[in-house]
């Protein structure tokens, strides 16, 4: 009994420490495992195409086609654009625009924001708004640093002014107290893809504003594919991203413009 | 006839029925401001997209950390054995329950979709510091409730009336020890989430910071203890229905003091670090709450009043035991805090990040509307209206009253039954 106490046995002593060794190794891989797996920040899941835009500024004359387009075929109301165009200085003599539709963040500021989910990704990298379960609280808002998002303050009950000129409605309008935003035209996408047609290519089924634009300044296509107009139009020119800093990484890739290709 | 006379209706007017008449009338214009809100949407507020949270979510913000001195004192007094301070904390628990209904108040009139308040309790987004308030609100709330459930049992009618609920409403108090650490658990969560909620914003970098969660807990403490001992000494010397003990609260009030100083601690380097360098959108935020604007709010309310003055008056003793400059010091911390908040949620929606990098950084403005500032208002008169009846009716701040020990608990039966 007495050398039990004074100086434990080996077989103990191995046991004991075995046991210890055990409990902090798996209680390192366990904290290990939760770190790697925790991330603060989500992202969007990279299904089969991952939808891309692409705008040359070289091409883009500012004429706000692609806005009222948007406009006619999401029934947005006049107040609002999801696709805003700005005049960023000149070029030579030219001026330089850019359009600003929703850049459809891989790690999206509104998504990782919305208390209820209301904001989400599609496998597609499309990000979504489901309008019948937004609260209305405007963290999305407050968080977006593209300025995507307008407030239904109102309700729009008028007429359209941009339809039929422009397009006809393919969604319905959003009621008063919610966020709205640019899908990238999904409605038109889905139903292409369904009809067997390419988004990008097909008029179908590609978005409104690359539709409407008079001077081809917008592409669109599926990142995924090299072959797309986006994937070619990337990999043959320089190319750049609004607050790219902040690594949200958006999926709307602008052309900066060239005078020499602003001129042709 | 004698029976007659006693329902022969006297009207005097004596300055409590005008102090209910007065917030009665405040909270008639919020009515109507909140029905008209209801009906004809949040056109009508002076929000803005680039402004979407302005007074309310201010006053959401205020109410929630001016709530905190119940679970701070809770913690207090049930988990680190300060137990005679226990009825400052009883005060503390009422002012929270009002502070966190006020809240929901705000909220409710703040989103867009009230209809779907619940959705935030029914659809999870884990990422969300909005979700995660949300949830510790709304289950705090229900806290509060059991909390003061000893607190409501003090109402005479009910009591007459039923004496077996009011018994069963007085017997919470021996979860006490345990509402505090749930309390205490939920509240450290979601009043450092709620700074944490601006903190997480990348693209607006006068918010972006990790100090902000620790800012809004501590500033958060110190209000909200600050506003409770306040109104119980301003109770004490309006009515006689309030009977506070000046000695306990003379020593909590130290407390606030040296509290003080890790929250100016805190947020002097929370701006002075803002000066190191120039940062596009921080530095223009530091000068709209330095310079522009919000200077006065910045330099003299929030640093001077909310934070010097006090220090100076509680902790130098003198001014400390001079009842009427410690009330008036406590007061200020609490209105230092409510600038705090309003100061750090305007500047970051002030400030104009352009998403076009050659493009300069623009300003915007704010002011809240007349049906803005007419329900807001309405919600304080609810506040203080809930306070004056805890008061009146349910000796709220009575520092006589000696709550039986929660620590060992007695339960006999009252009679044999009998069948």
């Amino acid at each position: 009994m007495s050398d039990k106490r004074s100086n434990p046995t080996e077989k103990n002593i191995n046991r004991r420490e075995f046991l210890k060794l055990t409990a902090v190794g798996v209680a390192v891989a366990a904290g290990t495992r939760a770190v790697t797996s925790t991330k603060a920040s989500s992202e969007a899941p990279k299904g089969r195409h991952q939808w891309a835009m692409v705008i040359d500024q070289s091409k883009c004359t500012g004429c706000n086609y692609c806005t009222l387009a948007c406009q006619a075929h999401n029934d947005v109301n006049p107040e609002i654009q999801w696709n805003k165009v700005i005049e960023d200085g000149t070029v030579g003599d030219m001026h330089v625009f850019v359009p600003r539709p929703c850049m459809h963040c891989e790690k999206a500021p509104c998504v990782e924001v919305c208390p209820v989910k209301a904001s989400y990704y599609r496998e597609d990298g499309i990000v979504m708004m489901d309008y019948d379960r937004c609260i209305g609280c405007r963290y999305c808002q407050v968080a977006c640093p593209y300025d995507a998002r307008s407030f239904n303050w109102t309700a729009f009950t008028e007429k359209n002014p941009a339809v039929p000129q422009w397009g006809t409605p393919a969604v319905e309008r959003r009621p008063r107290g919610v966020p709205e935003k640019c899908s990238f035209c999904y409605q038109t996408i889905d139903r292409g893809l369904a009809l067997g047609l390419t988004p990008g290519v097909d008029p179908n089924a590609t978005p409104a504003c690359v539709n409407a634009c008079p001077t081809g300044a917008r592409l669109f296509g599926d990142l995924n594919d090299p072959e797309s107009l986006v994937s070619k139009a990337l990999h043959e020119n320089p190319s750049y991203r609004l607050r790219e800093n902040l690594g949200t990484g958006p999926r709307v890739y602008y052309l900066p413009a060239v005078p020499e290709k602003k001129e042709a | 006839m004698a029976k007659k006379s006693r329902f022969k209706f006297k009207f005097v007017i004596t300055p409590w029925l005008a102090w209910l008449g007065l917030l009665g009338i405040i909270l008639l214009g919020g009515l109507v401001g909140g029905i008209l809100i209801f009906w004809k949407g949040l056109g009508i507020t002076n929000l803005t997209d680039l402004v979407p949270w302005g007074l309310w979510i201010t006053i959401d913000l205020s109410s929630i950390a001016l709530a905190a001195g119940a679970f701070s004192l809770c913690a207090g007094v049930y988990l680190f054995g300060l137990k005679r301070y226990q009825p400052i904390a009883r005060t503390a628990t009422f002012v929270g329950l009002i502070g966190y209904t006020m809240a929901m108040l705000s909220l409710l009139l703040d989103i867009g979709r009230p209809d779907r308040f619940w959705h935030a309790v029914v659809y999870w987004n884990t990422h969300s510091l909005m979700w995660e308030v949300t949830m510790c609100v709304v289950l705090y709330l229900t806290v509060l409730v059991f909390e003061t459930m000893p607190i409501l049992a003090n109402l005479e009618w009910l009591r007459k009336r039923f004496p077996k609920i009011t018994s069963k409403m007085e017997h919470m108090h021996h979860y006490a020890p345990v509402l505090a650490i749930i309390g205490l658990g939920l509240s450290s969560l979601h009043q450092s989430s709620l700074g944490a909620l601006y903190g997480v914003i990348k693209a607006r970098p006068f918010w972006f910071k990790p100090e902000m969660s620790v800012l809004f807990m501590l500033s958060a403490i110190v209000g909200g203890i600050s506003l409770t001992l306040f109104a119980s000494m301003l109770t004490s010397r309006l009515t006689n229905k309030a009977k506070i003990n000046d000695a306990l609260i003379e020593r909590v009030a130290q407390f606030v003091g040296y509290l003080l100083i890790g929250y100016f601690y805190f947020r002097a380097w929370d701006v002075l670090s803002m000066t190191y360098t120039y940062d596009p959108g921080r530095s223009e935020g530091l000068d709209l709450i330095t310079k522009g604007p919000l200077a006065f709010n910045f330099w003299f309310v929030e640093m001077l009043l909310g934070m010097i003055v006090p220090m100076i008056i509680l902790l130098y003793k003198p001014t400390r035991m001079n009842r009427f400059w410690r009330m008036t010091a406590l007061f200020l911390v609490a209105v230092g805090v409510v600038a705090f908040r309003w100061d750090t949620n305007i500047t970051g929606l002030l400030v104009v990040m352009p998403y076009i990098a050659d493009q300069a950084i623009a300003y915007t403005s704010y002011r809240p509307s007349l049906i803005e500032a007419l329900t807001g208002a309405a919600i304080i008169a609810y506040g203080l209206a809930a306070f004056s009846l805890g008061v009146k009716y349910l000796r709220v701040v009575d520092h006589s009253l000696v709550q039986e020990e929660h620590a060992k608990v007695k339960v006999e039966a009252v009679e044999p039954v009998t069948v």
